[in-house]
C-alpha cells in the first residue's frame, strides 16, 4: 500500500520507472517483463501495418475493424457456451474477433462500391451498427446463467495485467509474420498504395494485394485486444506511422521508424502503466504514442513543425535583406543621397527593424542617425545580388520556355548554373539595356 | 462488320483495314457504358505498327474511357480488343502505360527512381528483390527523358513536366512493344514537351507503337503520323494528313470553328508528316 | 454503382435481429405469476434460495441474477425492471452490492411495494471495512453463515409483512433453516479448521471472502478488490506471487462470476520464481452454482466453497461435502 503513494505524482513514477527497469529487464519482475514484452512486440506489427493502411488511406478503416470485433466476440462467447465449448479456453473469442472484423470490413467495401454512399460514411455505419449489435450482445451475455462470464469488457479497453508467456509468445509469432509479409510483399503494397490504376494497368491483381493488407489489419487489431482494447486499437496502426512520417521521406526508413515508435509505446507504455497502478495499460501505451507523435511533428528536422517554420521565417527574412540591400545599392547607384530615411519600398515596422539589425550584424548596413547607409561591404554585395538578378531577368527573355526550371533566384552566382559562355551573352544584353537606358 | 467499314469509308478519307493479327492494337466493335450510358460507342479501329498515334476529341469524348477500356481497367459492354492477335491478358507484359497525371499522391514517400523502378516490378516478380541490375535500368530510362540528376529526388519535389518525364520513364522502364498515354503533354513546359516527343520519336524508331490521348491540336500534325477523331464514335481514323480535314473536324468538335480552321490549314500547309 | 437491395434487406435484418436481443434477457429464473400468491423478487441466488426455503409454496419467489453473474457489475434489464415494479417483496442485499442498481431500487421503493434490504439489521460494529473505502462496507456478508442468519431473520420479517396470516408457518420455517444453517457453521469451522497453519491464506480473484476469513481464522487475499470493477494491475499480480512465493502457499482459487486470467498469470508468475501453484478449485464467491443443483441453495454453495479450500490447502474434508451431496447432480 505505500507503493499507491509514491506513484500518484509525475515525480514519483519517473523515479519507480527508473529504479524498476532493471528489474523488468532482468527477469525479476517476471509478470511486468511478459506484458512489456508483449505489448512491445504488438506495438512493432502495428508500426509495420500502420504505414501501408497510412498510404493507402484505410487507418479509419482499422477503427471500423476495431469497433466491429466487439459483437465477434460477444457472439462467439454466446455460440460457444450454447455449444458446450470451453469458451474461455483457446482462441475462440478471437477467432470471433477476427471474424467479426472480416465481415465489417467486407460490408464497408460493399456499401462503398455498390450504393451510392462513399467510403467515410460506410465506415461510419459500419463502425457504429456492429459496436450496437457488440453492446446489445454483452447485456445478452450478462443475463446468460452459464457460471463463466465476467471479464468479457476487458476485450473494450484491453487488460495488459493477466497477460501470460504464451501472449507474448503468440505476440512474437505475429510480428513476425508481420515483418516477414511486409518485407516480401513490400513492392506491391508500394505500388498499389501510390498508383493502383497503373498497378491494375500492368496486370497486378489490386483487390487480392489489397485483401492482403486488410488481413494484416484484422491480424493486428486481434491481436491488439489484449494489449490495448478494441477502442484504441486504432491509435497504435494509425500513430506510429503518421509520427515516423515526419522523419524521413524514404519508405524503407519510414517502415522501420514506424516500427521503432510502436515497439517503444508499446514497451514503455506497457511499463510505465505498470508502475502507476490504476492506470490502464492500454490508454497509457496510446499516451506515450501520441507524446511521441507530438515530438515528432514538433522536432523532426526538415519536415516538423519548428523546421518549418525556422525554414519560412529564415527564408523570408533573407529575401527581405536581399531586397534591401539592393534597393539601397540601386538608389546609391542612381545618385541619390546616401543618407536614406525611411524609404517606401524598405520594409518598415517591426519587419524593418528586425532585417536593419540582421543588415547590421553581418556589417553590410551602418546606422547614420535615424536612417541607414551601406557599408563598403554592402556596397560590394547590393552589386552582386542585382547583378544575379539583372541575368536572370535577360536569360527569362532569351530563354523563356526552358527558363524556369533553371532559374534560381537564391543562387550566389549566375555561373554556378549557367555555363560561362552563356553568361557572358547575357551580360552583353544587360549592357545594351543599359546603354539605351 | 461490313457495315461499318462501309460507314467508316463514306466519312474518313481512308479505307479502314482488316483486322490484321501484326497489328498490336485492334479493336472491334467496342461499346463502353457507365451507369447504363453510352460513352463509346461501336469503337472499331486497327492501328498499324510502329505507329504514333493520336486520340483526338473534344472534352468528354471518352478518350481516356477508351485506353482504360483497352487496358481493362474498366469494363466494356460489348466489343473486343486485341493485341497482336492476342487478348490482354497474354499480352500484358507488352504493354505500357502511363497515366494522367493527378491520380498520384505527391506527397508520397518514394523518389523518382523508386517510381521507375515500379515499371520493372513486373519483370521481378511477386518475390524478387529490385537488384542492381533494374536499377541500372532504371536509371538508365530517367537518362533517357533527361531526369538522371533528380534520381534521388522525392517525387513531390519536381515539377509538373518532370513528374510527367518520371511518369514517362516509368512506362519504359516496362519496355514494352505497345505503349499507351493519357494527355502526356498536358501542363508541360516547353523543354518537356521537347523532351517526350523526343523519345516517343526514338521508340518509333525502335519499333515500337505509341497511342496518346492528345489535347493540343496545332501539335498533333507534327507529332503524329496517324490519328483517330473521337467523339463517342469513331468520327475518323488513318494517317494524320488524311483525318484532321476540316469537315471530320466540324463532325468531332462542332461549333468553334476559327480555331479549328486555322489547326486544319496549318496541317493542311505541312503536308503528309515523315 | 447500383443501389443494391439485398443490401438494404440485410441491413433491415440486422437491426431486426438487435431488436429481437435486447427482447431477451436470457435465462434468469422466470417469473411465475399467479393471482392469490404473493410476489417476491431478489436480487442475488443467495437471498432468494434462503427466502424459498422460509416461505415454501405461499410465495413465488424469483431472482434477477442466475449462476455465474456478477452483481457487482449487474444492470437491470427491462424484463427485470417490470418484474421489480410487479412484486410485491423486493430483496436484496444491499451494502452497495448491487452496485449499478441503486436507482432501479430507489424507484421500486417509492411503490406501494416493500423494499428490503436483507442486511439492515446487521450491526455496524460486525461489518468489515476494508482499507481505503471510505465508509463503504464489505457487502459480502453471506460469506458468514453466522452473520447470513440474521439476513435470514431479516427475510422471514419482511414475509410476514406481506403475508401476516402465514407468520407461523414462516417462523417454523425459519428455526427450521437456521438449524441447518448452524450445522454448516460446525462444519466449516472444523473443515477449515483442519488447515494446517503454515498454509492457511486464501487466494482469490477478488475480495469477496474476508468475512469468512475473520470468522474462520482464515488469511485472504484478492487480486482484485472488494469490487470486480476495479481492475487489478500487473504489480498487484507480482505482490501476490511473492507471497505465494515467500509463504509457499499450494493452491489459489478460480471463482465463477470472475475471469480466470489474473489467477492464471498468478500462477505462471509463481511457477517462474520456480514455485507450483494449483488451482484448488473453482469458488462459489457472489453466486451460487447452477440452478437446480446443489451447488446451487446457499448452503450447498458454502458445503462446496470450504470443501473445495479445505481439500486443496491440505485440511481434512470429505470429498462429498458436509451431506455428500457434493457433485452430485
Amino acid at each position: 500500500m505505500n507503493a499507491q503513494a509514491d506513484t500518484t505524482s509525475l515525480v514519483g513514477i519517473v523515479v519507480q520507472t527508473i529504479t524498476e527497469l532493471p528489474r523488468i529487464f532482468t527477469g525479476q519482475a517476471s509478470n511486468t517483463t511478459v506484458v512489456v514484452v508483449a505489448s512491445g512486440l504488438f506495438g512493432i506489427a502495428a508500426g509495420l501495418v500502420g504505414v501501408f493502411a497510412l498510404l493507402r488511406k484505410r487507418s479509419l478503416t482499422a477503427d471500423a475493424i476495431g469497433h466491429a470485433t466487439l459483437p465477434g466476440v460477444a457472439g462467439a462467447f454466446i455460440v460457444g457456451t450454447m455449444l458446450g465449448l470451453p469458451v474461455r479456453e483457446g482462441p475462440w473469442l478471437l477467432v470471433g474477433a477476427a471474424l467479426a472484423g472480416a465481415i465489417g470490413a467486407w460490408l464497408i467495401q460493399l456499401i462503398a462500391h455498390r450504393t451510392r454512399l462513399n467510403e467515410d460514411a460506410a465506415i461510419g455505419i459500419v463502425l457504429s451498427v456492429f459496436f450496437g449489435v457488440g453492446v446489445v450482445l454483452l447485456g445478452v451475455v450478462q443475463n446468460m446463467d452459464s457460471g463463466t462470464q465476467g471479464g468479457l469488457s476487458t476485450f473494450i479497453f484491453g487488460h495488459t495485467a493477466s497477460m501470460l508467456a504464451a501472449d507474448a509468445k503468440s505476440m512474437a509469432i505475429i510480428a513476425l509474420f508481420v515483418l516477414f509479409v511486409t518485407l516480401a510483399l513490400r513492392k506491391q503494397l508500394t505500388l498499389v498504395c501510390f498508383n493502383d490504376t497503373y498497378a491494375r494497368a500492368t496486370g497486378w491483381p489490386v483487390q487480392l494485394v489489397d485483401l492482403l493488407l486488410l488481413g494484416l489489419i484484422i491480424l493486428v487489431s486481434v491481436a491488439g485486444l489484449r494489449a490495448v482494447g478494441l477502442l484504441l486499437v486504432v491509435a497504435m496502426i494509425a500513430i506510429p506511422a503518421a509520427a515516423a512520417r515526419f522523419w524521413s521521406d524514404h519508405l524503407g526508413r519510414i517502415i522501420a521508424i514506424s516500427a521503432v515508435i510502436g515497439g517503444v509505446a508499446g514497451s514503455l507504455g506497457a511499463a510505465v502503466s505498470a508502475l502507476a497502478p490504476g492506470r490502464p495499460a492500454g490508454a497509457v501505451i496510446v499516451l506515450t504514442a501520441g507524446t511521441l507523435f507530438a515530438l515528432s511533428m514538433l522536432c523532426a528536422p526538415r519536415r516538423g513543425l519548428i523546421a518549418g517554420a525556422i525554414v519560412r521565417v529564415r527564408s523570408r527574412l533573407t529575401i527581405l535583406s536581399d531586397h534591401t540591400i539592393e534597393t539601397l545599392w540601386e538608389r546609391s547607384e542612381e545618385g541619390t543621397s546616401p543618407d536614406m530615411g525611411p524609404v517606401r519600398e524598405l520594409p518598415g515596422g517591426l519587419r524593418g527593424k528586425v532585417v536593419f539589425l540582421l543588415l547590421r550584424l553581418r556589417g553590410y548596413v551602418q546606422s547614420l542617425g535615424s536612417a541607414y547607409a551601406l557599408t563598403p561591404a554592402g556596397m560590394a554585395e547590393g552589386a552582386r545580388l542585382s547583378r544575379n538578378h539583372r541575368l536572370w531577368s535577360a536569360y527569362l527573355t532569351t530563354h523563356a520556355d526552358i527558363a524556369p526550371s533553371h532559374v534560381d533566384w537564391s543562387v550566389d552566382q549566375v555561373e554556378h548554373v549557367l555555363s560561362d559562355e552563356l553568361v557572358r551573352t547575357l551580360e552583353r544584353i544587360v549592357q545594351l539595356e543599359d546603354e539605351r537606358a | 462488320m461490313n457495315q461499318n467499314e462501309q460507314a467508316q469509308s463514306t466519312s474518313a478519307l481512308t479505307a479502314h483495314p482488316e483486322h490484321s493479327a501484326d497489328s498490336p492494337l485492334s479493336v472491334h466493335a467496342l461499346t463502353v457504358a457507365y451507369h447504363r450510358k453510352p460513352v463509346l460507342w461501336d469503337i472499331d479501329f486497327d492501328v498499324p505498327p510502329a505507329s504514333l498515334m493520336a486520340i483526338v476529341g473534344p472534352n468528354g469524348a471518352g478518350k481516356s474511357t477508351l485506353i482504360k477500356a483497352c487496358l481493362g481497367l474498366i469494363p466494356a459492354a460489348a466489343g473486343e480488343v486485341e493485341f497482336w492477335g492476342e487478348p490482354l491478358r497474354r499480352a500484358r507484359s507488352r504493354i505500357g502505360y502511363v497515366p494522367q497525371r493527378e491520380s498520384v499522391d505527391w506527397d508520397f514517400p518514394v523518389s523518382a527512381l523508386d517510381v521507375v523502378s515500379m515499371g520493372r516490378y513486373r519483370k521481378i516478380g511477386w518475390f524478387g528483390r529490385v537488384s542492381r541490375a533494374h536499377k541500372a535500368a532504371a536509371l538508365e530510362c530517367l537518362e533517357r527523358v533527361g531526369m538522371q540528376e533528380f534520381a534521388h529526388r522525392q517525387i513531390g519535389k519536381l515539377s509538373g513536366g518532370q513528374q510527367q518525364r518520371v511518369f514517362l520513364a516509368r512506362a519504359l522502364a516496362q519496355e514494352a512493344d505497345l505503349y499507351f498515354m493519357d494527355e502526356p503533354f498536358a501542363g508541360v513546359d516547353a523543354a518537356t514537351e521537347r523532351a517526350i516527343i523526343g523519345v516517343l520519336r526514338e521508340l518509333q524508331r525502335e519499333g515500337k507503337t505509341i497511342i496518346c490521348v492528345h489535347h493540343d491540336l496545332q501539335t498533333v500534325g507534327s507529332y503524329f503520323d496517324h490519328t483517330l477523331l473521337l467523339n463517342m464514335r469513331v468520327v475518323a481514323f488513318g494517317p494524320t494528313s488524311r483525318t484532321l480535314t476540316q469537315e471530320n473536324l466540324v463532325k468531332s468538335y462542332g461549333g468553334r470553328l476559327t480555331l479549328l480552321e486555322q489547326a486544319s490549314e496549318a496541317i493542311a500547309q505541312m503536308g503528309p508528316t515523315r | 454503382m447500383q443501389y443494391s437491395h439485398t443490401l438494404s434487406s440485410a441491413v433491415a435484418a440486422l437491426i431486426g435481429l438487435a431488436l429481437v436481443l435486447t427482447g431477451c434477457s436470457g435465462e434468469s429464473a422466470p417469473a411465475v405469476n399467479t393471482q392469490d400468491k404473493p410476489r417476491i423478487v431478489a436480487t442475488t441466488g443467495m437471498i432468494a434460495d434462503v427466502a424459498r426455503e422460509i416461505a415454501g409454496e405461499s410465495a413465488e419467489v424469483a431472482q434477477l441474477m442466475g449462476a455465474g453473474v456478477d452483481p457487482h457489475l449487474y444492470a437491470p434489464t427491462r424484463t427485470d425492471i417490470q418484474k421489480l415494479m410487479e412484486a410485491d417483496l423486493v430483496l436484496y442485499t444491499g451494502l452497495l452490492l448491487e452496485g449499478r442498481m441503486t436507482d432501479t431500487l430507489v424507484r421500486a421503493a417509492g411503490g406501494e411495494r416493500a423494499v428490503v434490504a436483507v442486511t439492515e439489521h446487521i450491526d455496524e460494529a460486525d461489518l468489515l471495512m476494508p482499507e481505503g473505502f471510505e465508509g463503504h462496507p464489505d457487502p459480502h456478508v453471506w460469506m458468514d453463515v453466522g452473520m447470513w442468519k440474521h439476513a435470514a431473520d431479516r427475510i422471514a420479517e419482511a414475509l410476514v409483512t406481506i403475508q401476516p396470516e402465514s407468520e407461523d408457518d414462516f417462523n417454523a420455517s425459519l428455526a427450521a433453516y437456521q438449524s441447518r444453517l448452524d450445522a454448516l457453521d460446525a462444519y466449516a469451522s472444523d473443515a477449515l479448521g483442519s488447515i494446517p497453519e503454515s498454509q492457511r491464506v486464501l487466494v482469490t480473484a477478488h475480495d469477496a471472502f474476508n468475512y469468512m476469513g475473520r470468522r474462520y481464522s482464515l488469511e485472504v487475499v484478492g487480486i482484485q478488490g472488494i469490487s470486480t470493477e476495479s481492475e487489478a494491475g500487473v504489480r498487484d499480480i507480482e505482490r501476490l506471487v511473492e507471497l505465494l512465493v515467500s509463504r509457499q502457499i499450494p493452491a489459489v482459487f478460480v471463482e465463477s462470476t470472475v475471469a480466470e486470467r489474473n489467477i492464471r498469470a498468478l500462477v505462471e508468475g509463481a511457477k517462474a520464481k520456480g514455485h507450483a501453484v494449483t488451482i484448488g478449485g473453482t469458488l462459489y464467491s457472489d453466486a451460487m452454482g447452477k440452478g437446480g443443483t446443489y451447488e446451487g441453495t446457499y448452503i450447498g454453495m458454502i458445503d462446496h466453497n470450504v470443501t473445495t479450500i479445505a481439500r486443496a490447502l491440505g485440511g481434512q474434508a470429505p470429498a462429498g461435502g458436509m451431506q455428500g451431496k457434493l457433485g452430485v447432480q
